[in-house]
């Protein structure tokens, strides 16, 4: 508990005793009054002192229950708040999910499709929108927080990655360009699904999920694609489920995949099986979480509940007092 | 301010009070106060109500065709003595509001200008509780406005009153026979002051006119029923307390003050009467004069 106008109680006790000074200065002139001989016959009766003392009584307790709603007031005018650090958790993420269509990553994608299936439960504010590419990229739904529609497409998007179910027609419009697995057009049709440049009010992801074999003549290699992204203030977290370097060299696709995820401020994530990839998921979503929340912030609540109530009440008392006097 | 302000101030004030036959009686009324006169004749004149009747002339009365009276050569002047406190009591305020030494300088102003009018010299007991003092009776109007601005002079810075002890210095100082004519307020009457008046009876004649005082729960009770008028707190004139208005408003305050004033009244007037005094009674400067004649009249049929 910490006052955060702490000034005014001094002020106000200042401003309220350079007034009581100045009603007994004018108290103490004797000019207003009337000169008159014998009160002693009035004041000396016992009833006058009688009823003196019951209006003494019925004074003090006003001058203290004024006293106590001045303090009220001006505990309260102090603004006495209590305050806390909080980490607040955002929710202003949109996640796109960007997957390779290609025939060796079908696996891999019904485990992504199927992670965020489960994690879209437990989604409050932010929005997914899935989009799959194969020599060109197509749109399956765009960033929405419908979590209906979501929770349905993805369904149905694992139904038939993983070939439970056989829909004609879902991979419409990604086979449109001449190759296979143009990974760098991929990427950068997924960055095109953020509405608008980056206002930096959302924080934006790409998870990726692809081996990065390309085959045939890509408009944008992926480093292009990758600084797109940078463009569009998205992060790209990249999933190979199928690394299969020979040596370090530079120009081998996992490694260009890892450059161009790092180059977005994402990470690189080469998977064994298609089974760790729910886990690898979870962490980068875990990870996209802990990176998203926001700076601590000291929220303070005031709490003039008590003063106001106790000035409310004393108020109560003068009025109740008032009014006997007046009888 | 002209030498004699005071006394023409009074003068102007009888003057519009009472008109001029009322005025004659008040001469008639003062020429009764002193029994036993001289048988020394001097004169006759008209008639005026509050004239004895015993001295009228019948037969000049019938010759003459309206009543007349005979006059006599006094064998003696009579003295009179004004006694009035100058204590800082009188420097309060009266029933009417106006202070109570501008009705006492009214009253001893009247008795005064009967008195010159009749020829009688007037002098002054006056004092407080830092002592008594006396101007010697004379004669003549600076005299007279010598001694009221004496009892003008009175203010909050006055010492305070005592009045038994003006009384006392009158029955040592004073030897002959004199007319007493004493101002007070609302004075307590004790055993003292009983022995003292009737003491002081056995040798003089004594007036006594009471200024009557402020009537505190009048003045409490008006500033109660207008108020949007601000009342303007009593503060005691001796002891500078102040009146707390709202306790002395209360119903039990207000008729405890009654009955008390109504037995203080009653034990003043009833000690007044045991030791032979006329009181009058007076709450104004405007009252002055009826009161003072009243009190001449009910000295004249009670006496």
């Amino acid at each position: 508990m910490e006052l955060m106008l702490w000034w005014i109680i001094p002020c106000g006790l200042g401003g309220g005793a350079l007034f009581i000074w100045r009603v007994l200065r004018n108290e103490s002139r004797v000019s207003g009054s009337r000169s008159v001989a014998h009160t002693d016959r009035l004041t000396s009766l016992p009833e006058y002192r009688s009823a003196l003392r019951r209006h003494l009584r019925l004074l003090v307790a006003m001058v203290g229950a004024s006293v106590v709603v001045v303090l009220g007031a001006l505990t309260a005018g102090a603004r006495p708040v209590t305050a806390e650090v909080v980490i607040p958790e955002q929710h202003s993420r949109d996640i796109m999910l960007c997957l390779d269509t290609s025939a060796s990553m079908s696996s891999a994608d019904a485990a992504v499709v199927d992670v965020f299936g489960e994690l879209v439960t437990r989604f409050d504010g932010e929005r997914i929108g899935l989009m799959m590419f194969d020599s060109s990229a197509a749109q399956v739904f765009p960033l929405t927080d419908d979590y209906v529609l979501v929770r349905e497409e993805l369904t149905r998007a694992k139904g038939i990655f993983d070939g439970s179910l056989d829909e004609q027609g879902f991979f419409a419009g990604t086979g449109i360009a001449p190759g296979s697995s143009l990974i760098g057009d991929g990427l950068a049709s997924c960055t095109q699904g953020f509405p608008g440049p980056d206002d930096g009010t959302r924080s934006r992801s790409v998870v990726l999920a692809t081996d990065n074999f390309v085959s045939g003549e890509p408009l944008f290699t992926l480093a292009e694609a990758a600084s797109l992204a940078r463009d569009k203030g998205a992060t790209v977290y990249a999933l190979n489920p199928g690394d299969f370097d020979y040596g370090d060299a530079p120009d081998q696709p996992g490694a260009t995949l890892r450059d161009a995820a790092e180059s977005t401020g994402g990470a690189y994530y080469s998977v064994d099986s298609t089974e760790s990839v729910a886990g690898i998921v979870r962490s980068v979503q875990e990870t996209e979480v802990a990176a998203m929340t926001g700076a601590p912030q000291r929220i303070v609540t005031d709490q003039a509940a008590w003063p106001l109530a106790i000035a409310l009440l004393a108020v109560l008392v003068l009025l109740g007092i008032a009014w006997r006097v007046e009888r | 301010m002209a030498m004699t302000s005071l006394v023409h101030h009074v003068r102007s004030k009888m003057f519009i009070l009472a008109h001029r036959r009322a005025r004659g009686m008040l001469d008639g009324e003062y020429g009764s106060v002193f029994k036993g006169r001289s048988l020394d004749f001097d004169d006759l004149r008209a008639y005026v109500p509050g004239d004895e009747v015993r001295d009228i002339d019948w037969k000049a009365s019938a010759r003459h065709g309206s009543p007349l009276i005979r006059r006599y050569i006094a064998v003696r002047q009579h003295h009179v003595l004004l006694v009035a406190d100058t204590g800082r009591n009188m420097a309060a305020e009266s029933l009417s509001g106006e202070l109570k030494k501008d009705i006492a300088v009214m009253a001893l102003g009247v008795i005064g200008s009967l008195a010159l009018g009749h020829g009688d010299p007037v002098g002054l007991v006056h004092g407080h509780a830092g002592g008594t003092a006396a101007l010697p009776a004379a004669s003549g109007d600076a005299a007279l406005e010598r001694l009221l601005r004496t009892v003008d002079a009175v203010g909050a810075g006055s010492a305070a009153s005592a009045p038994e002890e003006q009384l006392e210095y009158v029955a040592r100082t004073y030897r002959r026979r004199m007319l007493l004519f004493v101002v007070a307020d609302e004075s307590v009457p004790t055993e003292r002051t009983e022995r003292l008046l009737r003491r002081l009876r056995a040798q003089h004649e004594i007036l006594w006119l009471t200024i009557l005082d402020a009537d505190l729960t009048e003045l409490v009770q008006r500033g109660r029923r207008r108020p949007d008028i601000q009342p303007r707190p009593l503060r005691d004139i001796e002891r500078h307390t102040a009146v707390i208005g709202p306790v002395a408003a209360s119903a039990r305050v207000l008729a405890a003050y009654e009955l008390a004033r109504t037995e203080r009244d009653a034990a003043r007037s009833a000690m007044l009467r045991r030791a032979g005094i006329t009181e009058g009674r007076v709450g104004s400067a405007d009252g002055v004069v009826s009161a003072i004649f009243a009190l001449l009249e009910r000295h004249r049929r009670g006496g």
